[in-house]
């Protein structure tokens, strides 16, 4: 219980993918124009990345180390496939609005950056809620980088108007400058919190 | 030479596996997704033209360089009301499929976006009612405007969004101009 309490505190706080670990940046950037979509391609991810990673750590035996690499892109290319044929069929909605960043998920460098960092070296169960954690916290940040976009852009949140009518929305926000914006904002924001807490401590 | 055998062998195994895997899971949402996707067909051919209560699909000669994909043509009770027409556009992130439905006298009774890949929160509105709605009851030659149409044939693109909005005009320009040119409605 400990342990699974930790991997999950681990991915959403202290290895946040985004924001401490700063990898996946692309599709971080390129969807979270709102707050809808940064939740959709974090679920994406993290149902991706859990069951690369069970996969992984099941296989962690029998795959040698020379060819590892290729093998994990082959079980994640192979679990992406199956997502987007399972959500065009049955859940055309979510495909819709996510169909295109889908294959992206192949690349995002959080799936394989987990395989070979954790899952190739920790037991099933562990590896499952690493990869939950992790997922997790990439969704929390896609959603908060997208709330902060779509508010300031589009003057909305989840689609719903939030800002007062005489509010002209910046459009620069949801183009791809307010993403870098956005994203280098939050992240000093977080650093100057947590560089003051080392200095308490 | 017996280690590279070794690898290739479990890496061959590994593929053929997550192959068959894929082969499986594609079997079974294939009619799912092929109903999902006549489905989708035909609420687009309601969309593009509310009035019509029946589509059929028709064999017209297409230029070459013509982007039309299909035609539908539309009655109410026995009487031709107009036509449907799928046509492709090339948008900011790849083609825009889209139907759109013409009237007998040329006039735009809807637009559908069957499928696209513009931007997330830009392009992407393009598909939404309010930025559609624009195209209704016109006809002739479309032009896009950032700001403010203030002619008839004008039609105000969606702001961040220029290079989509033109892209969906375009396509409905072709729509118009195949119908005036390379339909007789006679005919059908």
């Amino acid at each position: 219980m400990k342990t699974i309490a930790e991997r999950i505190k681990n991915g959403v706080l202290v290895e946040n993918p985004t924001f401490v670990q700063v990898i996946g940046m692309c599709p971080t950037l390129a969807v979270t124009t709102a707050a809808k979509n940064g939740i959709g391609m974090g679920l994406a991810t993290t149902a991706v990345l859990i069951g690369s990673n069970v996969f992984i750590s099941l296989l962690r035996k029998f795959i040698p180390s020379k060819i590892r690499i290729p093998a994990y892109i082959v079980i994640i290319a192979s679990f992406v496939t199956l997502v987007e044929f399972l959500m065009q069929g049955f859940v055309p909605a979510l495909y819709k609005q996510l169909g295109l960043f889908i294959p992206l998920i192949v690349v995002n460098c959080i799936i394989l950056a987990r395989a070979e960092a954790y899952a190739s070296k920790n037991d099933i169960l562990t590896s499952l809620f690493d990869g939950l954690g992790m997922g997790l916290g990439f969704t929390l940040a896609l959603t908060v980088i997208g709330s902060v976009r779509e508010i300031l852009g589009a003057g909305q949140w989840f689609g719903i108007q939030i800002m007062p009518s005489s509010y002209q929305p910046a459009i620069i926000m949801i183009l791809a400058p307010g993403a870098f914006f956005t994203l280098g904002i939050l992240m000093a924001i977080l650093n100057y919190i947590r560089n003051r807490n080392t200095k308490k401590a | 030479m017996k280690e590279i055998l070794k690898l290739g062998l479990i890496l061959f195994i590994i593929t053929a596996v997550s192959g068959g895997l894929l082969g499986f899971a594609y079997e079974i949402t294939k009619e799912p997704i092929a109903e999902q996707v006549r489905l989708a067909n035909e609420e687009a051919m309601v969309k593009s033209f509310p009035q019509g209560e029946k589509f059929k699909k028709i064999e017209a000669e297409i230029p070459e360089d013509s982007n039309v994909v299909e035609i539908h043509a539309v009655y109410k009770g026995n009487v031709l009301e107009g036509f449907v027409v799928k046509v492709l556009s090339k948008g900011f992130g790849g083609p825009i499929e889209m139907t759109v439905g013409v009237s007998k006298d040329g006039m735009v009774q809807g637009v559908s976006i069957l499928g696209h890949s513009e931007t997330p929160g830009l392009g992407a509105k393009a598909q939404e009612d309010d930025f559609l709605s624009r195209y209704q009851g016109k006809s002739g030659i479309l032009t896009v405007v950032k700001t403010g149409a203030s002619k008839d044939n004008e039609i105000e693109a969606i702001s961040g969004a220029t290079i989509t909005s033109k892209a969906v005009t375009d396509g409905i320009n072709e729509v118009l101009d195949f119908i005036e040119n390379h339909l007789d409605a006679d005919n059908f």
